[in-house]
């Protein structure tokens, strides 16, 4: 319950830290560069064939019962609400948010954050705020790109394997562009980075006992972050429903 | 300067510093000895704020550190400069922004200005060209030479603090840093940094200290080098014996 309190606080106090001066804009560059562009490779990689895997499966099943046509609407929806943000954030989660983890609980295991803290810099501004924003910045940012290219996969699968037409598939994920399904795909990935960058920095920071402390702060952080996003994914999908259907 | 009122720490069901009391005045010069997991780093920790007891008080100046935020405890880490056990050193920082680290972070300074203070810290513990070098390049001796010199350019320090600092170190290096923390502390006793470190190795602690604890979860003896050596306590004879021996 304490450790819930501390990972709170710390979530909480980080964004308002971050709007005071000194600003860590160099660090925040950085943060963003080992989120963002280090990630990218991983992230097209995985979007491609998550998008490719959807269509299949969809084309197969649409296909026998005559309704092939719709293949580029539930890629389309499926991608960018649900496994488009949740897919990328998973990647992000055990890729930026494992290494945030073992940076951070090496520096603590090391004294390096003692160092810091007798410096009288705060380590919440200095190394937790950088991370938080940089990947609030990427995580939605890879999450179109991921998106994009989820929906290039499906294409390939739908016309290629499956010989559905073209212009069709593109029509159909157009109508997919709604406001409803934008504001849906584009919240998911803030909230995602924020969880998952708080979640690693904490686990990080409260790590202790050499390499074995180091090992239980990366796996728990990386656990919890993805636990995290599939409990935060139901419960925005629940409320963006109701604010849209209810409006 | 320092006292602890009857300071409790626990990790878990294991307590580590049981009612533990102690003062230390700020210019003196003590050596904290004890076995592993004695709690010597806990104490150092405490003396900072770093972690808070489980029960007890802690005053620096008169003023009691226990209940202080962490904003408020900067003003006190500034009594201080502190050298860990490896040094913990910035290990993606080089030995020029290791010692820089506050002057980038407070100061409004010139590059060259940064540069030369470095230079003339680095200079005085004769690592002058090491500046540019990254702490993996550096040997052990090396490594904590640059976090004395870290620790020193953070402030003008009334008691260095020195955790475990000649670990890993062969007799030689043990010995050349144990002489420059000497000569960092020397002086008038009532005008010079005082210190306190703590350590398992007598022979360094002989070297440079003029007080001597010895901590089980409290402090089991305090006293002068004559007392240490004519001690007739079993398990810290055994403690001095080995060491010396070693």
């Amino acid at each position: 319950m304490a450790r819930l309190q501390d990972l709170y606080m710390l979530g909480v106090t980080a964004p308002v830290v971050a709007l005071k001066k000194p600003y860590y804009f160099r660090e925040i560059l950085e943060q963003m560069d080992y989120a963002g562009p280090g990630s990218f490779s991983i992230t097209l990689l995985v979007a491609l064939f998550i998008g490719m895997a959807l269509s299949l499966q969809t084309s197969a099943e649409l296909t026998s019962i005559g309704f092939n046509m719709y293949t580029g609407k539930i890629v389309g929806l499926s991608v960018i609400r649900e496994i488009g943000p949740v897919a990328i954030a998973l990647g992000f989660a055990g890729r930026v948010g494992s290494g945030m983890t073992s940076e951070l609980a090496s520096m603590t295991i090391e004294h390096q954050i003692d160092v810091i803290r007798v410096f009288g810099v705060s380590v919440t501004k200095k190394l937790v705020a950088p991370r938080i924003i940089g990947s609030i910045i990427m995580l939605p940012l890879l999450t179109v790109i991921g998106d994009f290219v989820a929906i290039i996969g499906g294409y390939f699968i739908a016309v290629f394997t499956f010989h559905q037409s073209g212009p069709l598939y593109w029509s159909q994920i157009k109508e997919m562009i709604t406001l409803e399904n934008f504001v849906t795909g584009a919240v998911k990935p803030f909230a995602f980075g924020y969880i998952i960058a708080v979640i690693s920095c904490y686990m990080g920071l409260s790590a202790h006992g050499g390499a074995k402390g180091l090992r239980l702060a990366t796996t728990h952080a990386v656990v919890f972050s993805i636990v995290a996003i599939i409990v935060i994914d139901f419960i925005l999908g629940r409320v963006l429903l109701l604010i849209f259907r209810s409006a | 300067m320092i006292e602890f009122k009857d300071v409790v720490v626990a990790y878990g069901k294991h307590v580590v510093l049981n009612r533990l009391n102690f003062k230390a005045g700020a210019h003196e010069k003590i050596a904290i000895l004890g076995g592993s997991g004695r709690g010597k780093t806990t104490m150092l920790r405490l003396i900072l704020g770093l972690v808070r007891p489980d029960d007890g008080k802690i005053f620096i100046d008169g003023e009691d550190i226990t209940v202080l935020s962490e904003v408020h405890l900067r003003d006190i880490r500034q009594k201080f400069s502190i050298v860990f056990q490896e040094g913990a050193l910035f290990d993606s920082l080089s030995v020029k922004e290791n010692v820089a680290y506050c002057a980038r972070e407070y100061g409004n300074y010139s590059e060259q200005a940064i540069e030369s203070q470095v230079r003339s810290l680095l200079k005085r513990l004769d690592i002058e060209d090491t500046i540019y070098q990254m702490p993996e390049e550096l040997s052990g001796g090396m490594q904590r030479r640059v976090a004395i010199a870290r620790s020193l350019a953070s402030c003008i320090p009334h008691i260095m603090l020195y955790d475990e600092p000649t670990t890993g170190l062969d007799p030689i290096a043990a010995d050349h840093l144990c002489s420059i923390i000497n000569e960092l502390s020397s002086g008038p006793p009532s005008e010079r940094p005082g210190l306190i470190i703590v350590t398992h190795r007598v022979r360094d602690a002989a070297i440079v200290a003029e007080r001597f604890m010895y901590l089980t979860d409290r402090i089991a003896f305090d006293g002068g080098i004559d007392e240490l050596k004519a001690t007739k306590d079993p398990e810290l004879r055994h403690f001095v014996n080995e060491l010396f021996c070693g």
